[in-house]
């Protein structure tokens, strides 16, 4: 029933993910609510006007106003954007990587009707996910008492809907259009993170609102449609450029010649294939690129470190000091005032100081992302990947122990969250260098240590469960899972007493707990977070040497 | 055959070897023994457990029960210096596909070491490999022909093949057999598995037949041979006469259609023949091979309905 076509069958392939985002939103829902019902919500009533606005928060604040903001707003956009947007890239490219879509097309089916069906279960599957995640809105509310009579949960959800949907067709049609899964993901992540980013941003400087309907993120909540209702403009557009970006790939999916399981050309392969070239590189790096297990699993995530790196670099950490001078002090001189508690809420992030505002804009969530992104997939990988893609047999046909390819594979992991990290460093170094913000570069570093060791256990983790189930989404999902949850608790945990007491268990409470940009390097916490990741890996040592190596994906 | 070890020339020597993947069979009891410089041939239908059995020997996956000895030393506790002395080419077999067959056979090259490139050069020259170009773009013939170089590059004492000529040309085959057989002359071992008896009577010395996870008989190849039937037909220049051909020793299920004759012959091909060309004239003849599933159905099914009978 389910593979009676190749609708139905892509949902089937699907529905897990999806269902698995609705009931961690719904969760984070129940969460969100009871945490805010529990606390003084009058700190909030005085707040500037330009800080509400940069966290989202409208001018009628109450419990059910921010839960929703916070979990459908901000993370559910974010997070079902993203599910769609992976989803998309793959349709197309996806079955081509696989080498599954010329058997796939030996069918009597056109590749419109393919691409039309792929897309159909994008629609079909964004859609049931955010009506299930709307259907227990209300229900929640009325268990915890939650007043939400006066938001428009309908107008959120319908939003939320059509921006994952752009962003879904956008990868769809990069996908089709040049078949590299990795390229459609990449560059609609790009874009995804960059305008999401710019929306919180760009109010705070002068003239920035003019920019704002160029960034499509915009048209997801800058009408505030909990607050406004639906902004049928903004939806239209959005629909409009679906389609269009549907016919795109209708276009050129037609057009062009499928594509194997070939891998393409990089640039070093061009080079390698001029001889003379190629005797030059082999002198100066001799075939050091399969000299060793980690070496290559160096190289095999190199593009993965350059991108991180590059973003940490330049968008966290270079970028951020110039923006932050050109913010008008006045915008921030409020913020002097305000409680102690309701800056601890934003991360410790004082905005009134440089300190405060690269603890919140880069190190509060993006740098410790970057590292856990970098090393989860890796970690995720090192086992499972190699069991997936069935070349674990022949690495096991070597006489080399398992013990060896765990570690040979935990220490590029260990290497890459180091680089992200100096990579933040020496950006937000520079950053206060270029802007003279002043800041210290012990304080920076120290830091930057606490984030590359937080990052790390999540990436252990996923080595962990990658060494003991051999399946890349459990490692991954289990690992993204587990840091949104320590986060969640470790944020709530500023607002709520009970929850507080717990803030010890999280590794996040470790990492900015002691505020390391103001305040250098605390020794117990990085050893707390070093040790945590040393108890990590090595479980994969045991965990590895136990179990079955899987055949099949 | 029951002793844990196997003899001092076993290079192969199982013990009730069995795996349960959860409640499906994956083999049970399992009790092999392969003897140093022989070439063990392998033979099952899909999904009889052959690769199972492989990964088992190779540490890949751990026995329910049972244990397993390569060259006298435990195949779980010794893994890896067993691997020191083998050379393996699993089953569907796949490699990097953005490394180039000469970076593929490096990366496992600087793994083992006591690689010889010349023999390697000379290994790639015989299956006429390209190995400048990357394992992705190559097809699965020119793939195997990589896992193929691979295996046997470091001379290995020990060479496990899990359907190694998978997706090989008929050319590349031969040469392949030529190939095993000098690794057999050399005195090393091979254990190769396959689900076509012809390949497997090419090479090997003995056979061992595997069907539903259980070991059902172990032969060598010439008294496997003669007992596999083939498929016999001649088209004669008169009528055939049916009690003349059933009087010959292993010819069975005859069929005559006007001068056309048909049977299913298990005996000497000799003796056959020359009963029929002292009584007939033969227009055509023309036999084919009895496959696998033919002797299991004509001669090993009978033996399998007797071992449930007994177990």
């Amino acid at each position: 029933m389910t593979l009676a076509n190749v609708f139905s069958k892509t949902i089937r392939d699907r529905w897990m993910g999806w269902a698995i985002t609705a009931v961690s939103l719904t969760l984070f829902l129940l969460f969100g609510m009871s945490v805010y019902r529990e606390i003084d919500l009058t700190i909030y009533t005085s707040l500037p006007e330009a800080f509400r606005s940069l966290v989202g928060i409208g001018d009628d604040i109450d419990v059910g106003g921010l839960a929703i903001n916070v979990v459908f707003g901000t993370w559910g956009g974010l997070v079902v954007a993203a599910i769609a947007l992976v989803m998309g890239a793959s349709a197309i490219a996806g079955e081509e990587r696989d080498g599954t879509m010329g058997i796939l097309l030996s069918n009597p089916k056109s590749r419109t009707f393919v691409l039309l069906s792929k897309t159909g279960s994008l629609l079909m599957l964004v859609a049931v996910a955010t009506v299930a995640v709307w259907a227990t809105v209300h229900p929640i509310a009325a268990v915890l008492g939650v007043e939400i009579a006066g938001l428009d949960v309908e107008a959120l959800s319908l939003h939320l809907f059509v921006n994952a949907l752009f962003y879904g067709m956008l990868a769809t049609a990069i996908g089709a259009m040049i078949g590299n899964r990795g390229m459609a993901t990449g560059v609609t992540t790009a874009i995804m993170a960059v305008s999401f980013f710019a929306v919180g941003f760009l109010p705070l400087v002068e003239g920035g609102n003019g920019l704002l309907k160029f960034l499509p993120w915009y048209y997801f909540d800058g009408s505030d449609p909990v607050t406004n209702g639906v902004a049928w403009g903004h939806i239209a557009l959005l629909v409009s450029a679906s389609v269009v970006l549907l016919v795109a790939s209708i276009i050129g999916f037609n057009r062009r010649d499928l594509k194997g399981q070939s891998v393409g050309t990089t640039m070093l392969d061009r080079v390698r294939g001029n001889p003379l070239l190629n005797r030059l590189i082999g002198r100066l790096a001799g075939s050091a690129r399969v000299s060793s297990i980690w070496v290559k699993t160096i190289t095999d995530y190199q593009t993965l470190l350059l991108i991180t790196c590059g973003v940490a670099f330049l968008m966290m950490g270079v970028m951020m000091g110039p923006m932050y001078a050109s913010i008008p002090t006045d915008t921030f001189a409020a913020f002097e005032q305000l409680p102690e508690q309701l800056i601890a809420l934003f991360g410790g992030g004082d905005l009134s100081t440089p300190e405060g505002w690269y603890t919140l804009e880069t190190f509060g969530l993006m740098a410790p992302v970057g590292v856990i992104l970098v090393t989860a997939i890796m970690g995720a990988g090192a086992f499972a990947g190699e069991e997936s893609r069935r070349t674990m047999g022949m690495l096991l046909a070597n006489p080399i122990s398992r013990s060896r390819i765990v570690f040979e594979k935990a220490l590029p992991m260990v290497l890459f969250a180091f680089g992200v990290g100096f990579a933040t460093f020496a950006g937000v170094a520079l950053g206060s260098l270029i802007a003279d913000l002043g800041m210290s570069i012990g304080n920076i570093a120290a830091t930057a240590t606490l984030q590359v060791l937080v990052g790390l256990v999540f990436g252990s983790l996923a080595l962990a469960l990658s060494a003991g189930t051999g399946r890349t989404s459990i490692s991954i999902f289990g690992a993204a899972g587990a840091a949104v949850f320590f986060h969640l608790v470790n944020s709530f945990g500023v607002l709520n007493d009970a929850i507080a007491d717990l803030a010890w268990l999280t590794p996040f409470h470790y990492y900015l707990g002691n505020d390391p940009l103001n305040n250098g390097l605390d020794w117990v916490d990085g050893v707390v977070l070093a040790v945590l990741s040393a108890l990590l890996i090595g479980l994969s040592f045991v965990l590895f040497e136990r179990r079955d190596i899987r055949q099949h994906a | 055959m029951t002793s844990g070890k196997g003899s001092e020339t076993s290079a192969i020597h199982t013990v009730g070897l069995t795996k349960y993947y959860g409640s499906h069979l994956g083999m049970e009891d399992v009790n092999l023994d392969v003897q140093k410089g022989e070439v063990f041939g392998f033979l099952g239908p899909n999904g009889a457990g052959k690769s199972t059995t492989i990964r088992t020997l190779l540490d890949e996956i751990r026995p329910t029960s049972g244990s397993a000895t390569i060259l006298g030393m435990d195949t779980h506790r010794d893994a890896v210096t067993i691997r020191r002395h083998i050379g393996y080419i699993p089953g569907d077999l796949a490699l990097y596909p953005n490394l180039t067959g000469m970076d593929t056979l490096t990366f496992f090259a600087n793994m083992r070491g006591g690689v010889d490139w010349s023999y390697v050069d000379e290994l790639a020259d015989r299956l006429d490999s390209d190995l400048s170009r990357k394992v992705g773009d190559l097809s699965t013939g020119n793939r195997q022909k990589v896992g193929v170089i691979q295996a046997f590059m470091h001379r290995p004492d020990l060479l496990i093949m899990d359907e190694p000529t998978s997706g090989l040309d008929p050319l590349v085959q031969r040469e392949f057999q030529k190939m095993v057989g000098e690794v057999s002359a050399e005195g090393r071992t091979v254990f190769l598995s396959s689900h076509t008896l012809s390949e497997v009577q090419r090479v090997a010395d003995r056979v061992g037949i595997i069907r539903n996870g259980r070991l059902i008989t172990v032969e060598s190849v010439a008294e496997l041979r003669s007992k596999a039937t083939r498929q016999v037909e001649f088209v004669l220049d008169a009528k055939a006469d049916v009690a003349a051909f059933e009087a010959v020793d292993g010819v069975r299920n005859v069929m005559v259609e006007g001068n056309h004759v048909e049977m299913s012959f298990g005996g000497d091909m000799g003796d056959l023949l020359t009963m029929a060309t002292e009584r007939y004239g033969i227009d055509d003849i023309k036999t084919s091979e009895a496959d696998l599933e033919e002797i299991f159905l004509t001669y090993y099914h009978e033996g399998e309905e007797e071992m449930e009978v007994r177990g």
